[in-house]
């Protein structure tokens, strides 16, 4: 065990894990890797890499509009995404738009099913999305540029830098992604017997990043994460006599952490500054606008102890201020204080158990005892059960609070209890994840028009969700050839307790599908998604539904022989040409292209 | 012979000629003649119509959909007028009036510029009066309550003319002789006059907070106004001279809503009960005539309207699926309840 150990401290002499809490305290748990070649064949923005690569369910209004989940049958601020081991989700709303964020700034990308408040926090309930940078000390010096130009003069420009040597490392980069996005909706016309198109739909994401560690000295470690992103979109028209409007946002997020390892102990100090700016303009041809932004500022200090070869003890305080501005909220700070205890016992190296517990004291809610606990155990050398319990919330946002007119400062967090169970065969090069999951929400968070037609959040509904995931992968070298399948299917019911019906916008079934092939310079990949049919309202009407669909995407590329390094490769986009929506009326793009160009340097 | 065919001819006419006044007085002028209207506001992806016909066994839960389909027909559905054989339905969220016939709820014409978050509209003598909203003071703070305005539309055209500023904000909007009266009950404490000849605005009259429901009965303009934690109140204003004189109701009746004139009777509610005064009365009594029951905590009363001897009542639900349009006697005995579209919010009665 003290062996492993070493190895471990060995191993981050070449790759520093952005988030080790989800590597040390999650094996009872489920986790998915996007690694940087899935990230490579999908499109731009992270919406696209996860509908056709996760379990998760995407409600998107309109390509590269406003993008929530569904993840195991819970609501858009269920899912936590978690920025280099801390939580990004909005403060305003709650929820994350996937497609603010652009895939290509990570080394890759973990997906974790259920609950995960212990270590996360707020709104990791129905499961956590992990956007990792890495830092490797490996003493490189590398470069690569992305350049992509797509239908609907979609153009994508994308640059990473990679410095390194046994001191420092540092990785720094920029993404840029416009598009007019004005495509014809397929086979759809006015009554007037025009073409329908995506009006009003143009987008840009820009994004820099930089990534810095030090080594201090052998026991001590110096890190800094920074991004910045703005978005600017217009939002796309129903018709086209609606105003036309446009959706601004601002983020930054730095993050500053301290390691010093002691012997059995170590210290580790973070501190984070993140925030977030809106602007909602309802003419876009004119400069009126309302906004809304918070900053918050998270210090935690994190301590763990090796009490010996099976014992590991980690205590986590950590304190977090917002503030928060807006034409909407007014000005409002929130202070809360976190304590938590985690322990993860390795009985030997085929049986963990992990144990976590946190309490949040604030004067905004009522903060209940959290708690997380896990087994997983390797029955056999081709089998491994998991087992899992978690206590996780959903503490009520700004907009919840404090919104003028019909904030509603009385509120509780919503909060589930939930239990799941996995199995993890693998043989050879086969791994297939079962996961049965049953999830108990209550206080559920519902905007309803009160008296005088004002809308405010309510604790209304209870919420029983359970299911199943399947996820499979397998991969086979023959000779000079790759080939790699890939594929997860979820089973999703979700219903309020009281009526019995099926949550609205989630699907009973979705089926992702993807095989890569590779021979010696030429590689292709195709991918497919099936999401089954949704409700759109709450008394599941059979008439009001967004159909299901299938659509399917491939790309083939080709390493240029005289630029070594150098790719050139090709996307077809809904190859099937599938005339669908993910909301009703907001119809996807047909048929469509993206060539693209890989300098590596 | 010449006489027989003489008579024959004129016998023939006469039955044909009473048989065609038979067909005049019974023939269907489409599907929804004879019926009621009703408006379903919908979610953010749209919203529909359904018809209740007057038999109260005739009902389509999507008029609109089934005579058009494939159409967008426009979020936020906030208003139904009519003019002459045709309907225009107001979508606030899309600034669009879908002109359609009202008997067979065919597609016109569709109204598409011009209009800024419209809310609701008259017609009279060719012509539309539409109160828009454009910008809300939530980003517009400098102007956004001041710049509200009535569209002129031109119905043989169907294109909006010109624009009345009215410098203050607009909601409801009423037609009596050449002049518009409208309300608007969060921002605006008087009813705005409009002069339709003239294009102008009138001097506007004092009602205070929270004016909302109105109606024009014999020269008098009802306004019903429901003050947050004041008294409910109607005031009368005399349209001669524009005196104004308040009913004033007991405490009891806080945040009284609907105003609706039937017969000699003015029709109210208040949460889930409905009430009514004679026209005369100086105060109402504190008692509804009925009540009925809710299954929703937050929509109680969204559409409301009294005709055909009938008190009609649409419940918003929870917003998020079908809800419920109730048919009562004037007594209060349910009559008959329907599954409409997503918040329903009003009755138009096409008859």
């Amino acid at each position: 065990m003290l062996a492993q150990n070493k190895d471990t401290i060995t191993r981050l002499n070449e790759v520093i894990v952005s988030d080790a809490k989800l590597r040390k305290f999650s094996s009872s748990q489920t986790i998915h890797l996007l690694n940087d070649s899935i990230i490579s064949k999908n499109g731009a923005l992270l919406t696209n890499l996860l509908n056709y690569n996760s379990v998760i369910y995407f409600k998107e209004y309109g390509r590269g509009m406003l993008s929530t989940v569904a993840f195991r049958g819970t609501t858009a601020s269920q899912t936590a995404v978690i920025w280099n081991g801390i939580n990004i989700n909005s403060q305003m709303n709650g929820s994350t738009d996937f497609n603010t964020l652009s895939a290509m700034d990570y080394n890759y990308v973990d997906i974790k099913g259920g609950g995960g408040s212990v270590i996360y926090g707020s709104g990791a309930i129905g499961g956590t999305v992990h956007l990792n940078n890495d830092l490797k000390f490996d003493t490189s010096f590398s470069n690569e540029l992305r350049l992509d130009y797509g239908s609907f003069n979609t153009q994508g420009i994308s640059y990473k830098s990679h410095f390194s040597d046994k001191k420092w490392s540092t990785q720094i980069g920029f993404s840029r992604n416009y598009s007019d996005n004005d495509y014809d909706f397929p086979n759809t016309f006015d009554w007037k017997g025009n073409q329908r198109y995506n009006e009003n739909g143009e987008y840009q994401v820009n994004t820099l990043n930089a990534n810095i560690g030090f080594k201090i000295d052998d026991q001590q470690l110096l890190k800094l994460y920074s991004q910045s992103s703005s978005t600017d979109r217009n939002i796309s028209l129903l018709s086209s006599s609606e105003s036309r409007t446009k959706y601004k946002n601002d983020f930054s997020r730095n993050l500053l952490e301290y390691n010093n390892v002691l012997g059995d102990w170590i210290a580790n100090f973070k501190t984070a500054f993140i925030t977030e700016d809106y602007q909602y303009f309802p003419d876009n041809t004119m400069n009126q606008f309302s906004y809304g932004g918070t900053k918050m500022l998270i210090s935690k200090a994190d301590v763990s102890f090796q009490a010996n070869t099976a014992l590991l003890f980690n205590t986590i305080l950590e304190y977090n201020k917002t503030t928060g501005e807006g034409s909407g909220f007014g000005y409002h700070e929130r202070e809360i204080t976190g304590v938590a205890l985690l322990i993860k016992q390795e009985v030997s190296s085929k049986w963990q158990n992990e144990l976590g517990i946190r309490k949040e004291f604030t004067n905004n809610y009522k903060s209940p005892l959290l708690f997380s606990l896990g087994s997983a155990l390797q029955l056999t050398k081709g089998y491994q059960l998991k087992i899992n319990a978690s206590h996780n919330f959903r503490i009520p946002t700004y907009n919840d609070l404090y919104w003028e007119e019909g904030g509603n400062p009385d509120l509780k967090p919503e909060s589930s209890y939930q239990m799941e169970i996995a199995n993890v065969f693998k043989h050879e090069n086969l791994m297939l994840t079962q996961t049965a999951y049953f999830n108990k929400i209550k206080d559920l968070l519902r905007w309803v028009p009160g008296n005088n037609g004002i809308w405010s959040p309510q604790n209304t509904d209870r919420i029983e969700a359970y299911g199943a995931e399947t996820m499979i992968s397998w991969k086979k070298e023959i000779g000079k050839s790759i080939i790699e399948v890939n594929g997860t299917y979820a089973y999703t019911i979700s219903k309020n307790e009281a009526t019995g019906k099926q949550l609205f916008f989630v699907p009973f079934h979705k089926i992702t599908s993807a095989v890569a092939l590779s021979y010696k310079k030429w590689s292709a990949n195709y991918q497919m998604l099936y999401n089954g049919f949704v409700y759109t309202q709450s008394d599941n009407d059979p008439t009001a539904v967004v159909p299901s669909y299938l659509v399917g995407q491939i790309g083939i590329d080709y390493q240029v022989p005289f630029f070594a390094h150098s790719k050139i490769g090709v996307q077809v986009l809904n190859l099937w040409n599938e005339k669908y929506e993910s909301l009703e009326n907001r119809i996807m793009p047909g048929r469509n292209y993206n060539l693209y160009l890989i300098f590596k340097f | 012979m010449k006489l027989t065919r003489v008579l024959f001819v004129a016998l023939s006419i006469a039955f044909l000629s009473s048989c065609t006044n038979d067909d005049n007085e019974n023939v269907s002028k489409g599907s929804y003649d004879n019926g009621v209207f009703v408006l379903n506001e919908g979610n953010s992806s749209g919203g529909s119509v359904s018809f209740l016909g007057d038999d109260m066994v005739t009902f389509k839960q999507d008029v609109y959909g089934a005579e058009n389909p494939g159409d967008v027909f426009g979020k936020y559905m906030q208003n139904i007028f009519f003019d002459g054989d045709k309907a225009y339905i107001i979508a606030g969220g899309s600034n669009v009036i879908n002109v359609v016939n009202r008997y067979t709820f065919k597609l016109i014409a569709k109204i598409e510029t011009g209009l800024v978050n419209p809310r609701y509209g008259v017609a009279r003598n060719g012509k539309a009066y539409v109160t828009n909203a454009n910008t809300y003071s939530f980003a517009n703070p400098a102007t956004g309550n001041i710049d509200d305005f009535v569209a002129v539309i031109d119905l043989s055209s169907n294109k909006v003319e010109s624009k009345i500023n009215l410098n203050a904000t607009a909601n409801r909007i009423v037609l009596e002789g050449d002049k518009l009266y409208i309300s608007e009950p969060f921002n605006n404490d008087k009813v705005l006059v409009v002069n339709t000849v003239t294009k102008t605005l009138e001097s506007p009259i004092i009602v205070g907070a929270s004016a909302n429901t109105m109606e024009v009965k014999n020269g008098v303009l009802y306004v019903l106004a429901s003050p947050f934690g004041g008294a409910s109140k109607i005031a009368k204003i005399k349209l001669s001279d524009k005196s104004v004189t308040e009913v004033v109701f007991p405490a009891a009746l806080k945040g009284a809503e609907n105003l609706d004139i039937y017969g000699t009777k003015i029709y109210f509610t208040k949460g889930t009960g409905v009430y009514n005064m004679d026209i005369a009365d100086v105060q109402p009594a504190e008692t509804p005539i009925f009540k009925y029951t809710s299954t929703s905590q937050y929509g109680v009363m969204y559409g409301f309207a009294v005709e055909n001897d009938k008190v009609y009542i649409a419940d918003g639900g929870d917003f998020a699926s079908n809800s419920k349009v109730y048919v009562y006697s004037l007594t209060g005995s349910l009559q008959k309840e329907f599954t409409v579209g997503v918040a329903p919010n009003g009755f138009y009665f096409n008859n």
